[in-house]
């Protein structure tokens, strides 16, 4: 599992990493392009702008140059000519021209400078016109911007002069159109841009002199027109083209980069009239960017997922065989020999399964051979004791019958005495040997264990109480038995009388390791569940090689033994489910320790068992 | 041949000279389509809110008649009332009323009706009726009354709790669509005989310019022209027909002058204006430049009151009030946004007091330190005018009459209060169609339709 | 005065100018008589003595009788001359009885001065003294008198009446009567190539001389000209472009030359010599506007067809009928007074015709302008004109005439005018003599 993890994190990694990059990539390229195409955006607004205002300069001119070549300009030049004073009827004329010819602004100005009707400002007749050395100096010329005094205010214009060159006496045609917010609406903006003017009638900033071509209002709650006031100081200063980004909220997206383009008026020292501001705004770029980002962080999101599901499917692909190795392995340790990892394919993994089979057909086969190789010894073994048992009383019986066929060369009396001697003898031996073949067949047919709930400490009593009598049997040094039994043990699920029988036999086994005496004790305790019974004794004790052999079926390490007591032992104690085990030390005497499985679980089990072999 | 056909030219060209000219005698029928700029607020002549306007005194005249009207000389005319006679040093008048005379609604008039109209308005007139006769008894002896009863606010209604006045005039209103469009029907039972008219059409707050236009193509046969038009109007070959001078154009303050320096302030004010500039420009030579409150006509002793332009004088004058107040504080100056004149006026009467070094600042504010103002002559009497000017200042001379000298004196007092500056006296002016004939325009500047006749319509 | 004011009777004033002067117009005619009104004679005498002496006492309760005043008066009213005469006369004599000596010329700079204009309104005539002390205070002291019931606009003062003085089927531009006499008379009769003299004498008319006008342009279409009337009795011609005087060692023959010599606009004895001349458009069918000597600073005028001029008391109004149809009113009395830019010209709009011309008589106020109607009818009308408070009251009938009126030009003697009318129905062309009736 922590296999794939890794596999999985370093996969996701991977693909996070590289969409990062791929993003920080794009973003880094698309800056510059994009700035620059703003760049371009705001050049080509701004030449969209003066091309405009050449244009409606253009226009105005025409008009201007229509009104004066009209005839009743004509009519009255011609008219003042003849009488200069005579003004009062053309009162209405430039107001009903201004009116049929688009103007905002349209006054006509004898060669004085007397204003003789002013559309924009009608009651002003008869005044002179402030500026009219500069006007009547651009006379046929282009188009050119003017602050025109109103009544109440003053207004921008884009002015244009044409002179109505009749007699001595010219009368000047002035017109113009406001720059306002229709005039600014003119040039078709691109979206995102705005175009606004800042007319510089007051010495210090002021946020009313400020037009917007589009909105209604220029100064909204969000958008103060204050935060013009450095950047339209700084043209007021330094009186050439500025630009700077106005920030309206900690959007970024609500940014606009601001051109500021003066526009001066005309005559010798022309005087900065308005300030043009261009916006565009850096709502596209920093949506762009965002969404880059956004992007980026989707196809990465969706790349760890994908990386997720892929990998874990590449990684289930490639783990799978080597969780199928480890299970078998785990297998094969918990001695299924027969495990086989079944892995398609011709990789690696796939070799290593291979191999991991043949390994373990390989431990299979050698196991076998093993257990043919061990069947074999311990045929061989079997062999070897059978004959030795069987060899033991058969030497007796051949010397007997030998002694017999001897003795019937002598007297019969000493025949007779040979013959009983030796009859009794054959039949010692014959019985003997039927002992033998006898428990040979005892250990054949030992039976399966009928568990019942068994007080361990019964049995143990019981034992003791058997070999009472032959602890102290007459013939032998004394063996002192001592109990130490712990109380209150759980009965155990047992076969009572195979257990009384291998104890018995272990008893008997501890009998004859203390020739001389000694001290056998008989414990039990409760350990973990488990039920544990001691039988030590303080005999010669066994070498290790002994102990290790020691419960291997036809072993003795006695003169007379059939090698069988200790197997039958553990063949009852395995039959139980539980383990045996002999602790011992050579000259200081031998324990053997039964553990077997206490409780109710035990009972459990061993009932199943029973119902199971019954 | 030829002779033949010079014969027939001859005796056609004769032809047309007297079609042109045969409708000699009036002719019945058609309704008459009238356009007007003010907008009447009331049908009711009591109802004052709107009697200072030329248009809305016509419109009462043709529905009600005054118990005496003025004719073209000033003098009083018999109306409703027959005869009349003044007792007790002109405290009781007596006017005996014409017989058989019947109100729209077909009930006759009565002395007691004729008594109870007349009480609206008069509280302070004491109004009876005696036999056929009404009886008015002022208290203190008052010659101009019969001038005063010719006023159209004086106009004879009577009320029937419907809401609606009805009168006993030529015309009858039949349909009031209120701001909008009003029409008459001649009445066939008028006392003094039924007008030649079947009926009037009057459609209201129609612009100048707008109501030339409707004259022009011949959706209007009776439209105001505005003075500044005038010009232009008789330029275009319109039938103009024009009143005296019935109307003065004046500044008029919120207060009267208290100080001596304010006196300065608007001595130089006036002087500074030039009035001449403004009739010959702006009106087009029409009208005529005044610093007297009545036309020259009505009182004449106007050309005594000059109407200097002397900007010299006016900056002396300025000097002495700027020695005394430091500082010359700007003044705001109102116009009625629907006049068009009165805007071109304030500016320029600004410019003028500018040059004087005075500083103005137009202004449609209602709250403004002075304003321009149109006065209205509301009678050929002399008196009621001077009385009714002194009401608009709110300086209320006494009712009083008297001979010239006391007139003028009277004028001076008022103009010496300095609340009022005249600026200009203006004819009204109508233009009509080439058909309309009989058109009568009253010294007051009303137009009067009772004998007015289309040409050329069916009947 | 006590009550009602407009009830008095008033004395019909007016009517008692006419009847003197009456006689002077019965000149004595060649051709047919037209139209011919008899004027009815009244002669009921006003009696304003006690009016002069209520306004007298007045004045001199502000001038006092120490120091001289200089006294000027000026009519505005309808009052005709020879009343506003009367009443002027009785003024001043009032005045001096009470003690106030009268000063004139540049004395009068220093003086008190007092000038009493005779104006009036709807019911009653208004004389307004006004006075300024030599310490320079103004006041106003006003004496009125009730008017007469009949409104004197509403009445015809005068009559038009016209007599025939030649007729030929060429265009007449100007006539000129050298010589009357109850016998006969002689004619100059300006054509377009020639002047005739013709000798009227019982009814028949003899040819005495036909001179030809050399001229090296083609005249204008609408050809005018004048024919003026030396003390000598000798004739200057003046065409457009062109001039021409009768030698008096050659009276045959008339030296013409190519010469734009200013026009002279009315003859010299009504202006006492100083009439202004003004240039005609040598192609065209009128003066270019620009006059001499000026009027005070008015060197020039719009162009026009024709002018008149009347003389009130203190100074004189030019009237010219513009070729922009409009009548431009000049008042001597303002052209100092400069307005600003020179607006000091005012125009009126009145329903005249292009031609006009002044007569002075001894009728109503003295003046009267004579014009024609700018009706666009196909005949065409003439109507005498005043212009109490400046404004133009038709104070004559108007005198239809069959079609145009070609020329109208104020006779040399300054009392009648000569009308030239192209009569639609015969195409040929009258010389008319217009002379003012006064009364009804």
């Amino acid at each position: 599992m922590m296999f794939r993890r890794k596999l999985l994190t370093v996969f996701a990694l991977t693909v996070f990493v590289s969409v990062a990059a791929v993003a920080g990539l794009v973003l880094a390229v698309t800056r510059p392009a994009f700035e620059s195409m703003e760049d371009q955006r705001t050049a080509a607004l701004v030449s969209q702008f003066q091309r405009a205002f050449k244009e409606q300069g253009a226009e105005i001119a025409r008009r201007v140059e229509n009104i004066a070549n009209s005839e009743a300009a004509i009519r009255m030049t011609t008219a003042l000519n003849a009488n200069p004073g005579d003004t009062a009827g053309y009162f209405e004329l430039a107001q009903s021209f201004a009116e049929s010819h688009q103007l905002d602004f349209l006054e006509f100005v004898n060669d004085r400078g007397v204003i003789i009707s002013s559309a924009q400002w009608p009651a002003k007749f008869g005044y002179p016109d402030n500026a009219f050395e500069t006007l009547s100096a651009a006379s046929g010329q282009d188009a050119f911007l003017k602050n025109e005094d109103l009544q109440d205010a003053s207004a921008l214009g884009l002015f244009a002069v044409r002179a109505v060159g009749i007699g001595d006496h010219p009368i000047y045609v002035i017109g113009g159109r406001r720059l306002d917010k229709t005039f600014l609406s003119t040039p078709d903006l691109p979206a995102g841009m705005r175009v606004l003017l800042y007319q510089n009638q007051a010495e210090h900033f002021s946020p009313e002199l400020l037009l917007d071509a589009g909105a209604g209002k220029t100064s909204d709650s969000t958008r103060p027109a204050e935060k013009f006031e450095s950047l339209i100081d700084a043209v007021r200063q330094y009186r050439q083209e500025m630009a700077a980004v106005v920030r309206w909220s900690p959007d970024q997206a609500d940014d606009e980069i601001f051109h500021a383009i003066p526009l001066m008026g005309a005559g010798k020292n022309p005087a900065l009239l308005a300030i043009l501001l261009i916006g565009n705004s850096r709502r596209p770029y920093v949506e762009l960017k965002r969404s880059i980002r956004n992007s980026a962080l989707l196809v990465g999101g969706a790349g760890i997922v994908l990386a997720i599901l892929l990998s874990s499917w590449a990684a289930a692909r490639v783990t799978r065989p080597v969780e199928q190795l480890a299970a078998a392995a785990r297998d094969v340790a918990a001695g299924n020999w027969n495990t086989v990892v079944d892995v398609p394919g011709n990789d690696e993994i796939a070799e290593l399964a291979n191999s991991f089979n043949r390994m373990t057909t390989e431990l299979l086969t050698q196991k076998e051979r093993l257990v043919q190789a061990e069947r074999v010894a311990a045929w061989r073994e079997l062999a070897r004791r059978l004959a030795h048992e069987l060899k033991n009383p058969l030497f007796p019986l051949q010397l007997t019958v030998e002694n017999l066929l001897r003795a019937r060369m002598q007297s019969p009396e000493q025949f007779e005495e040979v013959f009983r001697e030796s009859s009794r003898t054959l039949l010692a031996e014959i019985s003997n040997l039927k002992t033998i073949i006898g428990r040979f067949s005892d250990f054949s047919k030992m039976p399966h264990p009928q568990l019942q709930a068994v007080e361990v400490n019964e049995i143990l009593r019981g034992v003791a109480q058997l070999f009472q009598a032959q602890f102290h049997a007459d013939g032998r040094e004394a063996i002192t038995c001592n109990l130490e039994l712990e109380e209150n043990l759980a009965p155990i699920a047992a076969d009572a009388e195979l257990l009384h029988r291998a104890i018995s036999n272990l008893v008997l086994n501890a009998m004859d390791a203390m020739p001389n005496g000694g001290t056998l004790t008989l414990r039990s305790r409760g350990h973990d569940g488990k039920t544990i019974m001691e039988i030590s004794d303080t005999g010669s004790g066994l070498t290790p090689e002994e102990c290790d052999r020691i419960f291997t079926p036809y072993y003795t390490s006695k003169q007379h033994g059939t090698g069988l007591g200790l197997a039958i032992v553990q063949s009852v104690v395995s039959d139980h489910g539980g383990t045996i085990n002999v602790r011992s030390q050579p000259g200081k005497g031998t324990t053997f320790i039964i553990e077997l499985r206490s409780g109710r679980e035990a009972l459990a089990n061993s009932a199943a068992m029973t119902s199971e072999n019954a | 041949m030829t002779r033949y056909v010079w014969r027939w030219l001859a005796v056609s060209s004769i032809w047309l000279m007297a079609a042109a000219s045969a409708e000699t005698r009036p002719h019945y029928g058609g309704v008459l389509r009238v356009m007007t700029h003010t907008v009447l607020a009331s049908l009711d002549p009591h109802d004052d809110s709107g009697l200072d306007s030329f248009h809305q005194c016509s419109v009462m005249m043709l529905m009600y008649d005054t118990l005496v009207t003025t004719d073209a000389s000033g003098r009083i005319q018999p109306s409703l009332a027959s005869s009349w006679q003044s007792q007790n040093g002109n405290r009781r008048w007596q006017f005996r009323l014409r017989h058989g005379i019947k109100f729209d609604d077909d009930t006759p008039l009565t002395a007691e009706g004729a008594a109870a109209s007349l009480r609206f308005g008069n509280s302070d007139w004491s109004v009876s009726a005696d036999g056929d006769s009404v009886v008015i008894e002022v208290k203190d002896g008052d010659p101009e009354l019969p001038a005063e009863l010719a006023l159209p606010r004086n106009a004879i209604a009577k009320r029937n709790g419907d809401g609606r006045p009805y009168g006993t005039g030529p015309f009858r209103a039949m349909e009031w669509n209120p701001g909008k469009k009003l029409t008459f029907a001649a009445n066939d039972n008028y006392w003094a005989g039924r007008p030649f008219l079947d009926g009037v059409e009057i459609e209201m707050g129609k612009s100048f310019r707008d109501q030339l236009t409707a004259l022009d193509l011949g959706q209007a046969d009776l439209v105001e022209i505005a003075p500044e038009q005038l010009h232009r109007a008789s330029l275009e070959k319109h039938h103009v027909v024009s009143s005296r001078l019935v109307e003065l154009v004046a500044l008029l303050f919120a207060r009267e002058a208290t100080s001596v320096e304010e006196k300065n302030l608007r001595a130089a004010l006036s002087l500074s204006i030039d009035r001449g500039s403004i009739r010959s420009v702006l009106l087009q030579g029409e009208g005529q430049a005044t610093a007297s409150i009545l036309p020259n006509w009505l009182s004449g002793y106007g050309f005594a009151f000059p109407a200097d332009f002397d900007l010299a004088r006016a900056r002396a004058e300025l000097e002495q009030a700027r020695s005394a107040m430091h500082a010359i504080p700007s003044r705001t100056i109102q116009y009625d946004a629907s006049d068009p004149l009165a805007r071109v006026l304030a500016e320029r009467v600004t410019l003028n007091a500018k040059d004087a070094g005075f500083s103005l600042q137009p202004t449609v504010s209602a709250s403004a330190d002075l304003r321009i103002v149109r006065i209205p002559l509301v009678s050929a009497d002399p008196w009621i005018d001077l009385t009714y000017t002194a009401l608009l200042m709110g300086s209320p001379l006494p009712r009083t009459s008297g001979s010239v000298e006391e007139m003028y004196a009277a004028e001076q007092t008022l103009l010496q209060t300095q609340q009022l500056i005249p600026l200009l006296q203006l004819p009204v002016s109508y233009g009509s169609s080439g058909n309309l004939n009989g058109l009568e325009i009253r010294l007051d500047g009303t137009v009067s339709l009772a004998s007015a006749w289309l040409e050329g319509r069916k009947p | 005065m006590d009550g009602a004011v407009y009830n008095s009777a008033i004395p019909g004033t007016i009517k008692s100018v006419v009847g003197k002067a009456a006689v002077s117009h019965a000149r004595s005619t060649v051709l047919v008589l037209l139209a011919f009104l008899l004027v009815p004679l009244f002669a009921d005498a006003a009696d304003w003595s006690a009016q002069e002496q209520e306004l007298s006492k007045k004045i001199v309760k502000v001038t006092g009788t120490d120091g001289a005043v200089a006294l000027t008066f000026e009519n505005r009213s309808s009052l005709g001359r020879r009343d506003s005469e009367i009443v002027e006369n009785g003024l001043r004599s009032t005045l001096a009885n009470l003690g106030l000596r009268f000063t004139t010329g540049d004395a009068a700079a220093v003086a008190t001065t007092v000038k009493i204009t005779l104006s009036e309104n709807l019911t009653s005539y208004v004389w307004v003294a006004e006075i300024r002390t030599s310490a320079g205070e103004d006041s106003v002291v006003i004496e009125s008198a009730p008017r007469p019931e009949s409104a004197v606009h509403e009445s015809v003062p005068v009559s038009l009446r016209s007599t025939v003085l030649w007729t030929q089927p060429e265009p007449i531009l100007d006539v000129a009567v050298l010589e009357e006499s109850a016998a006969s008379t002689r004619l100059a009769v300006l054509g377009a190539e020639t002047v005739s003299i013709y000798r009227l004498q019982n009814g028949k008319s003899q040819l005495e001389q036909a001179m030809r006008i050399e001229h090296n342009r083609p005249w204008p279409l609408d050809l005018r000209g004048r024919l003026m009337v030396r003390p000598d009795r000798s004739l200057d011609v003046y065409l457009p472009g062109v001039f021409c005087a009768e030698s008096p060692s050659m009276p045959s023959a008339p030296s013409c030359h190519d010469s734009d010599d200013p026009w002279p606009l009315l003859p010299s004895l009504l202006s006492a010599g100083s009439s202004p001349r003004a240039f005609f458009a040598a192609t065209r069918n009128y003066f270019t506007g620009v006059l001499t000597p000026a009027l005070g600073k008015l060197a020039s005028v719009p162009g026009f067809y024709s002018a008149a001029f009347f003389s009130r008391e203190q100074h004189v109004v030019w009237i010219f009928v513009g070729t922009d149809g409009r009548v431009y009113w000049i008042d001597e009395h303002n052209i100092n007074k400069q307005n600003f830019d020179g607006q000091n010209q005012e125009t009126k709009n009145l329903d005249w015709g292009s031609d006009l011309t002044s007569v002075k008589t001894s009728c109503g106020a003295g003046w009267q302008v004579l014009a024609t109607s700018a009706s666009a009818e196909s005949g065409d009308s003439i109507r005498a004109y005043e212009f109490p408070d400046d404004e133009a009251v038709a104070v004559s009938a108007a005198m239809d005439f069959p079609g145009p009126v070609t020329a109208l030009w104020t006779e040399a003697g300054g009392e009648t005018a000569i009308a030239v009318v192209r009569d639609q129905q015969t195409g040929s062309y009258d010389a008319l003599r217009l002379a003012l009736a006064c009364g009804q």
